[in-house]
């Protein structure tokens, strides 16, 4: 019981979702549902190892699979302010923001990762900053694959 | 009653669901800011929000989680139920099928929740007179049978929605005093701030005759 950025997963309800997507990945046809439901769990552990896993997992849903990108860039942007990398976590808030303003539950969680910046110092973004390129790099080809009118 | 580490004694952890659209987020929104938003996005995953309320003189701090309807979260929200102390269990009384719904709301409630979970069921948008599809009285008939608190609410007037919030919070206050709830039990959904510097004994302030709840 605490805030949406301290609580965490049950390790059974981890490893229940850990196993559907083993089982899909030995059979080689994962979806993007069991790695989506895995990742989400991951980016809850109390374990950092864990939330890096569940991260990679959901940058990869969100190269290869376009529906479900407002997810992903929730649960990214939640998963790295875990990680305490608040400059990356607050450039997935504006990705999505830049998508859909106004999103009362983003706005919520870009105003908690403030403040935990503010708290805890300016010591994230300097470590993070190395890390912006990238999150630009990912941004980039949301706003590309956005701007494009036919599909 | 002070000098504690707390400005609220108890903690109690609310889950909100039912079916996608119904007005759960909405719902959240005008109890923890009097708001309504009348274009409110599909939530993913799960949102957040807390208010401290006062029951009987007690100050009880709500974490509420408010699920996602949408199909595709059902099967990780699910990991959320455990260890709610109260669950307010959505419809929209303008769409009948989210009412039809609600025997598989209940059922997985029942199985991942504990028998002490309150579970309060909400007819939202009841602004909404002219486009009712689901009776009072059928529903109010669906709670009885069930054993569930009931009112009819809209998140948009905010009429009944500090109700639902507030006597859901009384009915596990009460559970707590006449010992049905056991605080020491590891999913009971509340957990015990004591506001008296040391280690209190949680069992014994059951009994304590020092505040009677007159409600
Ligand atoms: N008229 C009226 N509209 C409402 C009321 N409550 C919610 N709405 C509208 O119903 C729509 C859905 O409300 P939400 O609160 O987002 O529904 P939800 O249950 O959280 O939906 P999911 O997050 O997808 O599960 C929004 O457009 C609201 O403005 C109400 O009491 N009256
Ligand atoms: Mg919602």
């Amino acid at each position: 019981m605490a805030d949406i950025l301290s609580e965490t997963v049950a390790p059974a309800d981890l490893k229940k979702f850990e196993q559907i997507y083993h089982e899909q990945l030995s059979s080689n046809s994962v979806t993007s549902k069991a790695q989506f439901e895995y990742a989400w769990c991951l980016v809850r552990s109390k374990y950092s190892a864990d939330i890096r896993k569940g991260i990679n997992l959901l940058e990869d849903l969100y190269n290869t699979n376009q529906e479900g990108h407002r997810d992903y860039l929730y649960y990214l942007a939640l998963g790295t302010a875990r990680l305490k990398e608040y400059s990356k976590s607050l450039n997935f808030c504006s990705a999505f923001l830049s998508v859909e303003p106004g999103n009362q539950q983003v706005l919520s969680l870009q105003q908690t990762i403030k403040k935990k910046l503010e708290k805890e110092g300016l010591k994230g973004m300097a470590m993070a900053g190395g890390l912006v390129l990238a999150v630009g790099a990912l941004v980039g080809v949301a706003l590309a694959t956005k701007g494009k009118p036919s599909q | 009653m002070s000098g504690g580490p707390y400005n609220y004694s108890y903690i109690f952890k609310y889950i909100i669901i039912g079916d996608m659209g119904v007005g759960k987020s909405c719902l959240l929104h005008q109890f923890t800011e009097k708001k309504f938003m009348a274009d409110c996005p599909h939530t993913i995953g799960v949102e957040f929000g807390t208010r401290i309320i006062d029951v009987c003189g007690q100050k009880i701090k709500l974490q509420i989680w408010d699920t996602a309807g949408q199909e595709r979260f059902r099967a990780v929200t699910r990991s959320y139920y455990r260890g709610a102390a109260g669950a307010l269990m959505v419809y929209d009384i303008t769409r009948r099928s989210t009412y039809n719904h609600l025997s598989s709301w209940l059922t997985d409630t029942r199985n991942l929740t504990n028998p002490s979970t309150v579970i309060f069921l909400i007819g939202n948008k009841c602004d909404l007179e002219a486009q009712r599809d689901v009776t009072y009285e059928e529903a109010s008939k669906f709670a009885e049978e069930n054993g569930l608190m009931f009112v009819e609410a809209s998140a948009k007037t905010g009429d009944n929605v500090e109700e639902a919030f507030l006597e859901t919070a009384k009915k596990i206050y009460q559970s707590i005093q006449d010992g049905r709830l056991d605080l020491n039990a590891a999913e009971s959904g509340v957990q015990h701030k004591p506001s008296t510097p040391g280690r209190n004994n949680l069992s014994s302030d059951n009994q304590g005759s020092k505040d009677n709840c007159s409600c």
